[in-house]
């Protein structure tokens, strides 16, 4: 089932003439999260979840700001990375943080690899699962260890609904079908 | 004052819209990116839909429109409720603008002919062309528009002053005999506005308010609130004309008057008001020469109807008379439309439902005779630039004008159109225009009534275009002429600084303005008290009797605006060609309509090719039956035909107006649709029509059933009445055993089934619909609103033929009595028939998938993923309702699929759909109502259908509760479920039944 109106987002950027940015192939196989880290990061800046949500235990809402109001959990503007790295030139990999003020010198977005995906036929209402007082790491794997995000198994990438109706049924949520599927 | 435009500074960038390459299934191993924005735009949250208010362009009455964005992307239009005019319905043609926005069609970017060929030229090279030209233009400049706001308005005529020449506004649906009508009886030179809410008996002379006519969703709204019963009364309509438009079909008498016979229906009954003792003023004399037996000699109707007609109308007021309309111009319009304003003086309407307080700048009251004029300046080589401007006259002027050749003279031509059209074809430059949603503008379409027609969103990159103010203005500066401000934008502001200072009680105008673009529109004070108005004595000379047809031709012509394409501007979406037209409920194509007495005599049948033939020109086109038109008329609708209107729409059915002449009406100077005679001869071929009716009568199933407005309160309660329709004998042979079912047939859930696990099953709802046929009025609003918001596609003429089709809303039209020979009733219901969403559903015990299962909340489900595509469940759906994909209709030339619901799934091949009670807004309400700590409140849940009617006919909601606004309609007498009492497939959607003024033939149904 395809959402033909995200196509709309390929020309749309054509237009605006990003499509300078290829995208880099993911990861052919997903490791295991143990050995995340030293998976290869397929992402253009190597951005390090565990240095942000672990060492510095930034809320993730802090970036993800739609997560309790929308669907959609939000992607952090450019101007939310170069609000702090402004002043702080990265530790680590300096290099990777002036790859931020490249791209918004350049009013470019940062073409991120998307790892977390439910198919376009699910409709999962992030607020809802925060306002239910989920964490999260409870679907998403323990972000804020790992240097590389992979696809937690077996929550991601493999279209499994089970997992997702397991949690309903212990939590007496609605397993309707119409509720996700529409 | 530029922050309006730099919140929408969002294009460069999306919020977290995927760019995928071809996702597949389930799959998420698939290279796809999130791109961030660079810097988000302030009021954009992502997944989360951002509304803003504009107004409607698509025709002349300029209704308030709310747009839903997503990401910065519009997708759906709807009603603005705080605009006065339209209250917050919005007609199928409004809902088609989208398609307007998206089609692939579109230029994509200005356009200049060398060496006969268009060729794609930049912005900056077309402007230095366009600024060269005008200098060696020597003052000979011709700009023609169609109908425009205020500001732009200005801005023209700021223009044409400028670099010298005239400026001539041209609308193919044009009530110039109206405007001229009003200003002969009454001194005002407008177009009336007319009060059918507060009206009891309604005469329309042909006049289509439901359709085309002057503001049809207003009317609309105020003709079901005027009709639809209500405590147990309701208003009168009679439809006086030759032939059944959607508005006649909802009368509940028609006169079938000979075509050019209104002027003296009308005079006749305003003759018998005044020997009532009723003051005609200056007109006394003519009613004694236009009386009563007058009328009827002329017309073919009996005197007895037109005096009983006008005693009626006196003593069940206030009453209303409106006519004749666009397809009732004829030669002596003026007269006619004079005739009507002196019945209404007469019965004392004036001041109480005809206002004379309306605007006169419209475009759609503009005389064609302006138009004459400048074909003959263009032929005679007078003009040396003409510029085109939201118009289309080569398609909306006949041939026979000689628009095509004069326009083809001027040595440099201009079009700004945004996608092409047969004037924009003969141009020489193209200078696309933005959309309406892409660009700023306002409108007054009432004294005091003020909106402002704000961009909704970025350009659709696509295409390279520009405001046509911006263009003229830039153009005044680039030949060193400016002429006031640089920018469309500054001249709106200039305006709106000048409201303020009159209506902003004070407030900083910053504030203030953001409220205006928050509500969309403003009422400026209460309209002034009209002065009493009275008849005048007329300044020009008329003619009132029947006009003459040209030539000996067997049927009087009657060419009608379509209520799809009005006179074709909507005529290349795919969306209005495939909606059904509300008459014939034929899609794509055209068709001339007959009488099938008619028909029967000339050997013809629907969808024998006929060539039609007037003096003037002939066409082929199908024939379709009607029993709604008189035996000695055929009918034709506007807007087919067009020879350049992008993919879809060319060469998409005829184009009457080649039968037509071209006469300029005097003294209004509107052009004659009512001109000419024709003759129909058998082509001897056959064309497959397509078609989405099943049944043009109820073959007695009571599927759309009536109640006597004087049975109402005293209905007989047995079910199917005296009458079982044989049930009885058949069960005597065994078998047709009603089904057994515990408690109340309405019981919900159905004792012993277990729907769902909800964990609180008390405190669930069971979403149901009620809709009142009383107020339907078949206008078919619903079902373009439906296929906008829920990603319904199109699939083409031969795939409805095949009975394919995918709408999820089909509008049945039945006969019940239609008697094209004699005045009286008329009896035609129409039914909004989607899926029941039946609480004892007979499509979901046989999905072998589970894919049409019943969900907690009573909503019929259907699972696209889980979907096998066995059709079993359509087979098994008494209604109809459930369609199927045969293909993948949803892969669209891009930029079309931008108009995708992101909320809605988009079906490919192999998939059983149907209405689905716009679950997406029923979870998304939930989501909101859970994150505010309360429950969903009465009416909180709003369907697209719902929004978009005009008549306000229907109302969604939670049947347990029994305080909501849809359990009190499910409780009224009138109410019922369509087959539930055979079938009991106890649905969810209730209907009430339409009231009439006659005794319905089965009184319990």
């Amino acid at each position: 089932m395809q959402k033909s109106w995200m196509l709309g987002a390929v020309a749309m950027l054509a237009t605006a003439g990003t499509l300078a940015f290829v995208t880099q192939e993911p990861a052919e196989e997903t490791p295991a999260p143990m050995a995340a880290a030293q998976a290869p990061n397929p992402q253009p800046i190597q951005f390090p979840h565990d240095v942000h949500a672990g060492t510095y235990q930034m809320e993730c809402q802090y970036c993800h700001f739609s997560a309790e109001r929308s669907v959609d959990a939000g992607i952090p503007p450019v101007s939310t990375c170069i609000g702090c790295h402004t002043m702080i030139p990265g530790e680590q990999q300096p290099q990777e943080v002036a790859k931020i003020r490249e791209y918004f010198d350049a009013g470019e977005p940062i073409p991120w690899v998307r790892i977390h995906k439910v198919a376009d036929h699910v409709h999962f209402p992030h607020m809802r699962h925060i306002a239910a007082g989920y964490q999260c790491q409870d679907c998403h794997g323990q972000i804020q260890e790992m240097g590389v995000l992979v696809d937690p198994d077996p929550a991601w990438g493999k279209g499994k609904m089970g997992w997702c109706i397991t949690c309903h049924v212990e939590q007496e949520a609605p397993r309707d079908c119409t509720v996700c599927h529409y | 004052m530029t922050e309006g435009i730099k919140r929408r500074d969002f294009l460069k960038v999306l919020g977290v819209g995927g760019a995928s390459a071809g996702l597949a299934g389930c799959s998420t191993q698939s290279a796809e990116t999130l791109l961030p924005y660079v810097v988000p735009p302030e009021d954009i949250t992502p997944g989360v839909a951002t509304w803003y208010t504009t107004v409607c362009r698509e025709c002349a009455a300029e209704c308030g429109m709310w747009v839903r964005t997503r990401e910065g992307r519009a997708v759906k239009v709807e009603g603005n409720p705080n605009h006065a005019v339209s209250e917050g319905a919005l007609c199928a043609r409004g809902h088609s603008a989208i398609q307007g926005l998206y089609t692939a069609d579109r230029f994509a970017g200005p356009r200049v002919r060398r060496n006969g060929v268009l060729e794609d030229i930049s912005w900056d090279e077309a402007e230095t062309i366009l600024a060269e030209r005008l200098q060696g233009s020597g003052g000979n400049v011709l700009l023609i528009n169609g109908p425009t706001g205020p500001t732009l308005s200005d801005i023209m005529d700021g223009f044409v002053s400028t670099v010298g020449g005239t400026r001539v506004e041209h609308d193919g649906l044009s009530e110039a005999p109206l405007r001229e009508a009003t200003r002969i009886a009454f001194g005002r030179d407008v177009v009336p506005h007319y009060d059918f809410e507060s009206a009891r008996f309604v005469v329309s002379f042909g006049a289509d308010f439901l359709e085309t006519w002057v503001s049809p969703v207003a009317y609309a709204r105020g003709f079901a609130r005027m009709s639809g019963e209500d405590h147990g009364e309701k208003g009168q309509f009679v439809f006086v004309g030759p032939r059944l438009s959607l508005t006649g079909q909802n009368a509940d008498e028609w006169v079938p008057i000979q075509p050019g016979s209104e002027a003296v229906i009308a005079l006749g009954m305003a003759a018998v008001l005044v020997e009532g003792g009723a003051d005609a003023g200056p007109y006394a004399s003519l009613l004694g020469a236009y009386d009563a037996a007058n009328a009827a000699e002329q017309s073919g109707v009996e005197v007895e109807v037109i005096r009983d007609l006008a005693e009626r109308f006196v003593s069940n007021g206030p009453s209303l008379a409106v006519g004749p309309g666009v397809a009732g111009q004829h030669r002596n319009a003026t007269a006619a439309n004079l005739a009507v304003h002196v019945l209404n003086s007469v019965a004392g309407n004036i001041g109480r439902t005809v206002h004379l307080d309306s605007v006169s700048s419209s475009a759609s009251a503009r005389p064609y005779g302006e138009m004459e004029t400048a074909i003959g300046a263009m032929a005679g080589g007078n003009v040396d630039v003409v510029m085109v401007h939201g118009s289309n006259p080569a398609f909306t002027l006949p041939p026979a004008s000689g628009f095509v050749e004069a326009f083809g003279r001027v040595p440099f031509k201009v079009s700004f159109a945004s996608e092409p059209d047969e004037t924009a074809a003969l141009a020489d430059l193209i200078l696309p225009d933005r959309h309406f949603l892409e660009s700023w503008g306002d409108s007054s379409p009432r004294p005091g009534v003020f909106a402002v027609q704000q961009p909704v969103m970025q350009p659709v990159p696509h295409f390279e275009t520009k405001q046509v103010g911006d263009v003229l203005l830039a153009a005044g500066t680039r030949i060193g002429r400016p002429f006031g401000p640089a920018t469309t934008y500054d001249h709106l502001m200039a305006r709106w600084q000048e409201l303020h200072s009159v209506s902003g009680d004070g407030a900083d105008f910053e504030a203030w303005w953001r409220g205006v673009l928050r509500t969309g529109a403003i009422t400026v004070g209460a309209p002034d008290a009209e002065a009493a108005v009275s008849l005048r004595e007329p300044d020009a000379a008329l003619t009132y009797d029947v006009p003459a047809l040209d030539g000996d031709g067997e049927f009087a012509l009657v060419v009608y605006p379509s209520s799809r394409f009005g006179d074709g501007k909507q005529a290349g979406r795919p969306w209005m060609l495939e909606l059904p037209d509300p008459v014939s409920k034929l899609t794509w194509h055209s068709w001339v309509e007959i009488h099938p007495d008619a028909a029967e005599r000339l050997g013809l049948r629907k969808g024998d090719m006929v060539t039609v033939a007037s003096p003037h020109g002939s066409l082929d086109v199908p024939v379709w039956t009607y029993p709604g038109i008189r035996e000695d008329t055929v009918a034709l609708a506007m807007g087919g035909g067009r020879e350049m209107a992008g993919r879809y729409g060319t060469g998409q059915g005829v184009n009457p107006l080649q039968l037509l002449p071209a006469v300029a009406e005097q003294p209004s100077g509107a052009l004659v649709h009512l001109a000419t005679r024709v003759d129909l001869t058998p082509t001897g071929e056959r064309y497959t029509l397509a078609t989405i009716e099943g049944a043009d009568t109820q073959h007695d199933r009571n599927i759309a059933p009536a109640i006597a407005l004087s049975a109402l309160g005293h209905e007989d309660e047995s079910g199917y009445g005296e009458d079982d329709h044989g049930l009885s004998e058949m069960q005597l042979i065994g078998g047709f055993v009603p089904v057994e079912t515990d408690g109340e047939p309405t019981a919900y859930p159905l004792p012993g089934a277990q729907y769902g696990d909800y964990a609180n099953p008390e405190e669930t709802p069971r979403w149901g619909m009620a809709i009142d046929l009383d107020k339907c009025t078949g206008c078919s609003a619903c079902v373009v609103a439906c296929q906008s918001e829920n990603n319904v596609p199109w699939v083409g003429e031969g795939e409805v033929a095949m009975g394919r089709d995918l709408a999820w809303i089909r509008v049945e039209r039945y006969y019940e009595t239609v008697d094209a020979h004699h005045a009286g009733v008329v009896d035609i219901r129409h039914l909004p028939m989607m899926c029941q969403h039946c609480g004892n559903a007979p499509c979901e015990p046989v999905c072998p998938v589970f894919a049409a299962y019943h969900t907690p909340d009573g909503m019929n489900g259907q699972i696209y993923n889980r979907c096998v595509g066995t059709r079993y469940c359509a087979n098994n759906c008494p209604y109809k309702v459930r369609v199927f994909n045969w293909y993948t209709y949803t892969d669209v030339p891009e930029p079309m699929n931008w108009a995708w619901n992101p909320d809605v799934t988009v079906r490919e091949n192999g998939v059983m759909e149907k209405c689905s009670f716009c679950v997406q807004r029923v979870r998304d309400t939930q989501n909101t109502a859970v994150l505010e700590g309360r429950a969903v409140r009465d009416g909180e849940v709003v369907t697209a259908c719902q929004q978009s009617c005009p008549a306000e006919a229907i109302v969604f909601g939670d049947l347990r509760d029994p305080e909501s606004a849809v359990s009190q309609k499910v409780a009224h007498e009138r109410t019922y479920r369509v087959l539930d009492e055979l079938i009991n497939t106890q649905p969810g959607v209730n209907y009430m039944k339409k009231v009439t003024f006659h005794e319905v033939a089965s009184a319990a149904h």
